[in-house]
């Protein structure tokens, strides 16, 4: 249907994000290998697989934190690998983590503001000659980071620290924090996992909202159902190699891939 | 007794500065140096030496002290801390131990253990600075001068990244902060603050020889930061005047010279354990559940 | 001071210095780690400990250098071309069973095995009953015992004074940096890799640059070989 219709619009433009013959091995065991798929632009990727597939190690590979022994990851052209994390989150790709990894101690609005182009700000020099440009700066980092909250609904808990929200929304702020980079590549490992009820319906539509802004989505998850509804394109992840990609209908039915995916 | 107390405030001053500059690393980068006295040597020897064989005057001093200190930073700093950041702490003891050896040894350039006497008065836009009472009004500028630099930075978006790194260092690499080069930044401001302080002593005491810088030193610059308190930054000031306070506390008390100096020496070690047992966050700090490890 | 033997002397020094690292553990170091103190602190805590130590013997003892009666040990003793003294011979096989002693301890003991699982996994020892308190002031009693005949030797080959102790933690941080962390062997070629260095250093470099030569050392591994000789990779963080 609509997920059906967008692959077919998306099967001709070229991938934002290129994974070819992605490979690394921890002493003898290959967590990820020969890996290869595309992630098109202003679509939801999902990317699925057993537990032990390689799916963070791949996210790990692409943002940096790992470094791949073989391969190539191409964002619109530019090589990624090889790069420093903090070069990868510049050229445009950025992600979350599975233990959320937010500023814990640092306030809801900060953990946002540092997501927001600060460059006087954070550089000694401007800081201490160019005091009216940075503050500036500020003032346009503060409602562009206000604007990101709206978003997200968390403006009022903007003052709270974010070892104090809940789960759901400590989830929310994780995604709140990147999207205010402007990157236009979100790398989301689990959003859903620990969510239920209220808050797992709201992160379809969510997430929906983020492509309708002009974001492409690369994202891990373990249910089923929700990624069927939510993904346009499916990858297929199994022992560190990809073994099917296309329509998330054919994916999540195919026989042969569930009997993987569940181990019977 | 007001030459005794200017001497006090003078010191205050001298070790705020230190402390405040120290704090910069241990609280808010979560960079434990040990190798801070060497940095105030460092500034108190290339002032020192700037002004005895190249006749620079007191701003030359300074820049001289503030340019090197950072430069011996950075040298240990690069190759440190882009390993794990226990490691640092080893790399900056060694520094310590070096730069006293270069200190005690160098003897064509720095006398060796005899030290530099002579060291001229500092000249202030033409006010030459004699008086007592006239060089807490410089030391207390300078520390003022220190606080504000700090405060400006710490209250940044610049400052938002450092506490961003001691909170969640891989967290600020995903969201394209560059760690290793902040870290390297405030490692050079501390270390120019601190040579700072060292030219300061160097032009008041007027003599400066390498047992005034050695490891005890740098020990006794960590304790003023973590017993005042480094979660702010006035809490080091508070940990200079409180631990300075000690050794005239103990001069009332006739102890004899030989025992008075490692008596003062046990004493900020009990200190130290003390307070980890009992108030880790030092005099300022808030008392809080210390849960996470791992940094 | 007492006149006592020399081998009671000795012993009596392994029983302080082991003694020391017991009571340093179990009223010091183990309650913070209870209260979830940070590595800071408890760094802290020794830094603390270290000044407040050398300190109190600087007080009780004198701070003047003590050198040790070393007797016939001082005697030469001719191997091929080469003159030692006995002093020497007994500081390596001091070391060589040492070094023996403490890896069949660890191998083949109850208690040494019990060190080792605690060290690879803690959660893993607790639940096959290994108690883990009683493991780590054995460690600290043990690395602590270890290193009085240290202290001693070198009280008789160059003299002892209370603050010569950190230029020697110094040089033992950094060569188990370089053989590697958690690695016994590694350690031990750290240190002689080390004490090499430092010898040949100041056969062509006057003798006060040693300590500069070690650091120098120092640096250049960490940023060519980060791990050590034998220590594990780096682990990455979790992520």
């Amino acid at each position: 249907m609509a997920a059906e219709a967008a692959t077919q619009r998306a099967a001709g433009s070229t991938p934002i994000l290129a994974v070819r013959g992605l490979a690394r091995a921890f002493g003898g065991i290959r967590a990820v290998d020969e890996c290869t798929f595309d992630v098109r632009p202003g679509l939801i990727t999902g990317l699925i697989g057993p537990n032990g597939a390689g799916k963070t190690t791949v996210f790990n590979l692409i943002t940096g934190f790992l470094k791949a022994d073989r391969g190539s990851i191409l964002l619109r052209g530019t090589e990624l690998l090889g790069l420093p994390p903090h070069e990868v989150e510049r050229r445009g790709v950025v992600r979350t983590f599975q233990h959320l990894r937010l500023w814990s101690k640092m306030t809801v609005l900060e953990n946002v503001l540092l997501g927001c182009a600060t460059p006087m700000g954070e550089s000694v020099f401007s800081l201490f000659l160019r005091t009216a440009a940075v503050r500036a700066e500020d003032t346009r980092a503060r409602e562009r980071a206000m604007e990101v909250l709206e978003f997200f609904g968390l403006a009022g808990r903007r003052h709270q620290l974010a070892e104090d929200l809940a789960y759901p929304e400590q989830k929310l702020l994780s995604m709140a924090r990147i999207f205010a980079t402007d990157a236009p590549v979100m790398l989301l490992d689990e959003p859903a996992s620990g969510l239920d009820g209220e808050s797992l319906r709201r992160i379809v539509p969510l997430v929906r909202r983020l492509v309708a802004h002009g974001k492409t989505v690369l994202l891990i998850e373990h249910n089923m159902e929700l990624i069927a509804e939510l993904s346009d394109v499916v990858v297929f992840l199994h022992q560190g190699r990809v073994l099917a990609a296309g329509a998330p209908a054919a994916i999540t039915r195919d026989p042969a891939l569930t009997e993987i995916y569940f181990g019977v | 007794m007001t030459a005794y107390l200017a001497h006090y405030l003078v010191m205050v001053g001298i070790y705020a500065i230190l402390a405040v500059s120290l704090n910069l690393l241990i609280g808010y980068s979560g960079i434990f140096s040990l190798a801070h006295a060497a940095i105030y040597g460092i500034g108190a020897y290339a002032s020192a030496l700037a002004a005895l064989k190249l006749g620079l005057g007191f701003w030359g001093g300074l820049v001289v002290a503030a340019g090197v200190g950072a430069f011996a930073s950075a040298l240990v700093a690069i190759p440190s801390l882009r390993v794990a950041g226990d490691y640092y702490v080893v790399a900056s003891f060694g520094l310590q131990v070096v730069v006293l050896a270069v200190f005690m040894n160098w003897t064509d350039l720095t006398n060796g253990h005899a030290g530099l006497p002579g060291i001229p008065r500092p000249n202030v836009f033409g006010w030459v600075i004699d008086e007592p009472f006239e060089y807490v009004i410089l030391s207390v500028a300078f520390a003022a001068l220190t606080y504000a630099v700090c405060w400006r930075l710490t209250n940044s978006a610049f400052g938002r990244v450092l506490q961003a790194i001691r909170d969640d260092e891989i967290a600020a690499q995903a969201m394209g902060k560059n760690v290793m080069q902040v870290k390297i930044v405030v490692a050079c401001i501390s270390s120019a603050l601190g040579a700072m302080a060292g030219s300061l002593y160097a032009h008041y005491i007027t003599y400066i020889n390498p047992s005034s810088f050695a490891l005890h030193e740098s020990i006794f610059i960590a304790s003023l930061v973590i017993l005042g308190g480094s979660e702010r930054l006035a809490g080091p000031i508070v940990g200079a005047f409180v631990l300075l306070a000690i050794p005239e506390a103990l001069k009332f008390l006739a102890i004899p010279d030989t025992v008075a100096a490692p008596l003062r020496q046990v004493i900020y070690g009990a200190l130290l354990v003390a307070f980890m047992l009992l108030r880790p966050e030092g005099l300022l700090g808030r008392a809080r559940a210390q849960v996470r490890d791992g940094r | 001071m007492l006149g006592l033997p020399l081998a009671l002397a000795v012993a009596g020094a392994i029983v302080a210095a082991a003694g020391s690292g017991l009571l340093i553990d179990r009223f010091i170091y183990q309650p913070l780690e209870r209260r979830g103190a940070l590595r800071t602190t408890l760094f802290i805590a020794s830094l603390g400990l270290l000044i407040l130590i050398e300190n109190l013997l600087a007080i009780v003892f004198k701070p003047d250098p003590l050198r040790l009666e070393v007797g016939r040990l001082a005697d030469a003793v001719r191997i091929g071309p080469v003159y030692l003294t006995w002093l020497h011979l007994v500081s390596v096989a001091t070391a060589a069973f040492a070094y023996l002693g403490l890896m069949a301890f660890l191998k083949y003991s109850r208690w040494g095995q019990a060190m080792r699982a605690v060290s690879s996994s803690p959660e893993m020892a607790r639940t096959v009953g290994i108690d883990l308190r009683r493991v780590h002031l054995l460690t600290y009693a043990v690395g602590s015992a270890i290193s009085a005949p240290a202290g001693i030797l070198l009280a008789m080959d160059v003299g002892a004074d209370p603050y010569r102790g950190t230029t020697y933690v110094l040089l033992a941080s950094v060569a188990v940096i370089m053989g590697g962390i958690g690695s016994i062997p590694g350690a031990l070629l750290g240190a002689l890799f080390l004490a090499l260095l430092e010898n040949l250093g100041v056969w062509k470099i006057a003798s006060e640059w040693q300590s500069t030569i070690s650091f120098g050392a120092f640096l250049i591994f960490i940023v060519l070989r980060p791990r050590g000789i034998f220590g594990r990779k780096i682990q990455s963080a979790e992520i």
